[in-house]
């Protein structure tokens, strides 16, 4: 149970809601017990898919509902219906779950059960040699990037969506291209700069384009500084720009980006001088230094400038100090040692 | 608000669960009601009561969801064989010593049947997947002393590709790093004795960086406190040995300020309805925090210690000091 406040109430107050609850628990009881015994009789009928359907609208984590409903379609239904008709019936199953995501944006069931029904939508309405014969397919799936787009302009975070989302990306019909992936992402980061799923979408994305060359890679890498750089500015407390950020830096193997990035967090710590996240990042920035590039700079003050910034943070996030202990204890370009 | 574990409490309020038959919300989760049983149950042991409930009771309930069609448990009598509860009844039976009452090959059987080429396990036969998959099949077949039976390179093979920069794990490759798939990504890989692909000084400063300014441990970056994280951070902290990179003296608050002081039970947050999910992971936190007075919880299979070490079975504790 998330999110749900503990109300005192009184031991009447309890009593009555109890009380008004005893119609609805028998009339559910009554209702699972009828679905669990057509299951157990293997009825393979429309009444029985009706029925889980009633079920499941008021409880739809009920797991093994939803499988007695695709073997309901499967063995039942389908088989004595055209591909229109089959078309149909996975078409109602997507909206009627699109109503139940909705109220409970959060469950697995319900998630899953899209899936299914888009993985089983058949050919047609045309044929190979004549019409579309993923006309359908083209649909549903098109329809299903909507309707996670939803999902994620209520809840911008629900990894479900994210989940759902790379799903239907990588299987529908009509691949949409990484770079309108893209463009999705900068929308929603625009935004809001503390959205870490998406800037996590754009690594997965980024990985990809610049592997496959259909992005420049130094003049698209120089584009996502800048962008990320502008939500460090905006707000230095916020960890996901530094997390996406520590992953443009990658394990540091050039050493003029490495000193460019430590010279404009070193800025933005001059203007806030108690910023956590630009101490941190100058302590891992500057052991990358110390790890790759020890004969080209001078090791003594590097190491010196970490030490410093580590009892620093000591001091002003004194939660992970400890930590802050381990780096410096161990020699500071040590990336081994724990 | 109380500073201290209100133990009586939470031990009457498990026992009570079981008759909570006039509360509609107890029939509306009765998908749940193994794992929900394994909650408990874990927690009361936690605590130092195993003998709260009646043990023959809870095996026949346990029994009672055998599904013979598939050769697993479901969550409730009638209700489908799913991997997750199967683990459940599994660690039940297991915490009873009761194991002499599963049809242990079948069960295997049945784990082994949900690995896909791919390496990741299904729930069950409609095949979604998940690492939480891999994780309960692993656990459970450790658990029933047959590991040697599972492809363990190709189940390495998929956790590691679920791998991110930041040093966590998601859900299925390419999804967020998230602290409940760290926990049970990490955990595996404990079982499976490959901690190796593990990048420990990334993943623990993700980790240690879950923790909030009033203590609670969040899920993923720039969200939200949760009870439940105490044990799903912790666990992977503990099992990298890097519990002391957080602060545990907030922690153990902000746990503590999360129990029902009437009613016992804990919540998500403080003044939240509780439930035995939070209940037992917030108690599972506060073990790993080492609170005084609790048994001691073993991170990687989330049981209590003992059992665990008394099957050979005890991992982690990956000490390596620096080398300087």
């Amino acid at each position: 149970m998330h999110g749900v406040q503990r109300v005192r109430q009184s031991a009447e107050a309890v009593a009555a809601k109890k009380l008004r609850e005893q119609s609805k628990i028998r009339e559910y009881l009554a209702l699972t017990d009828e679905v669990l015994a057509k299951k157990a009789a293997e009825d393979w009928s429309r009444e029985a898919l009706g029925l889980t359907t009633r079920l499941l609208q008021i409880n739809p984590e009920f797991y093994t509902v939803w499988n007695y409903r695709r073997n309901i379609l499967l063995r039942g239904v389908f088989p004595e219906s055209s591909p229109a008709e089959i078309n149909d019936f996975l078409t109602d199953d997507l909206s009627m779950t699109t109503l139940a995501l909705k109220m409970h944006p959060k469950v697995y069931w319900i998630w899953s059960h899209r899936r299914w029904c888009l993985e089983n939508v058949p050919d047609g309405p045309g044929t190979d040699a004549e019409g579309d014969i993923n006309g359908w397919r083209k649909i549903n799936w098109e329809r299903e990037l909507f309707v996670v787009d939803k999902m994620l302009n209520a809840d911008s975070r629900n990894f479900h969506a994210w989940s759902y989302r790379r799903y239907v990306l990588a299987r529908m019909p009509d691949a949409r291209s990484e770079t309108a992936e893209l463009a999705y992402t900068t929308r929603k980061i625009e935004a809001n700069f503390s959205n870490f799923s998406a800037w996590h979408q754009r690594s997965k994305l980024l990985t990809s384009l610049w592997g496959s060359g259909k992005l420049e890679y130094s003049k698209s890498k120089e584009e996502e500084f800048e962008l990320v750089r502008n939500a460090m500015y905006t707000d230095p407390n916020d960890q996901s720009a530094w997390i996406y950020h520590r992953w443009l830096m990658g394990a540091g193997a050039d050493k003029e980006v490495l000193e460019r990035e430590i010279a404009v967090i070193q800025e933005l710590l001059d203007e806030q001088s108690d910023s956590k996240w630009c101490m941190e990042s100058l302590v891992h920035y500057k052991r990358l230094l110390l790890q790759k590039h020890s004969s080209m700079i001078d090791v003594g003050k590097v190491t010196n400038d970490c030490r410093r910034l580590l009892r620093e943070l000591r001091g002003i996030d004194p939660a992970r100090q400890r930590r802050y202990e381990d780096i410096g204890a161990c020699s500071i370009a040590d990336h081994t040692m724990f | 608000m109380s500073t201290e574990l209100l133990t009586a409490l939470h031990v009457s309020y498990i026992q009570n669960l079981g008759n909570s038959t006039d509360d509609l919300m107890y029939h509306l989760t009765a998908h749940l009601r193994l794992n929900a049983i394994y909650w408990g149950l874990t927690a009361l042991c936690i605590m130092g009561h195993p003998d709260a409930l009646d043990k023959e009771d809870v095996i026949r309930f346990v029994e009672s969801c055998w599904d013979e069609k598939a050769g697993g448990f479901g969550a409730h009598p009638a209700h489908d064989a799913h991997i997750h509860p199967t683990l459940s009844a599994i660690q039940i039976l297991i915490t009873y010593d009761a194991l002499d009452r599963l049809d242990v090959p079948r069960v295997v059987k049945f784990i082994l049947s949900l690995q896909q080429p791919s390496g990741v396990f299904a729930g069950d036969s409609f095949g979604e997947i998940d690492t939480r998959f891999s994780y309960i099949a692993v656990n459970a077949l450790s658990l029933l002393g047959c590991l040697d039976q599972l492809d363990k390179d190709k189940t390495v093979e998929y956790i590691k590709q679920c791998r991110n920069f930041d040093g966590g794990f998601g859900s299925t490759i390419g999804a967020e790093s998230h602290a409940g798939q760290v926990t049970v990504c990490v955990a595996a890989l404990a079982i499976l004795d490959r901690l190796d692909e593990v990048d420990t000084e990334t993943l623990a400063w993700w980790l240690a960086e879950r923790q909030l300014p009033n203590g609670g441990l969040n899920g993923r970056p720039e969200k939200l406190e949760d009870v439940c994280y105490s044990y799903w951070v912790l666990s992977a902290l503990s099992i990298l040995d890097k519990v002391a990179w957080i602060d545990s003296e907030k922690l153990t608050s902000f746990i503590l300020s999360a129990q029902d002081t009437e009613k016992g039970g804990i919540a998500d947050r403080p003044g939240d309805m509780v439930d035995v999910f939070h209940t037992q992971f917030g108690i599972a936190g506060l073990s790993i925090l080492g609170y005084p007075g609790l048994v001691e919880l073993d991170p990687v299979y989330c049981m209590p210690a003992p059992i665990i070490e008394a099957k050979g079975l005890r991992k982690g504790r990956f000490r390596t000091t620096c080398n300087d």
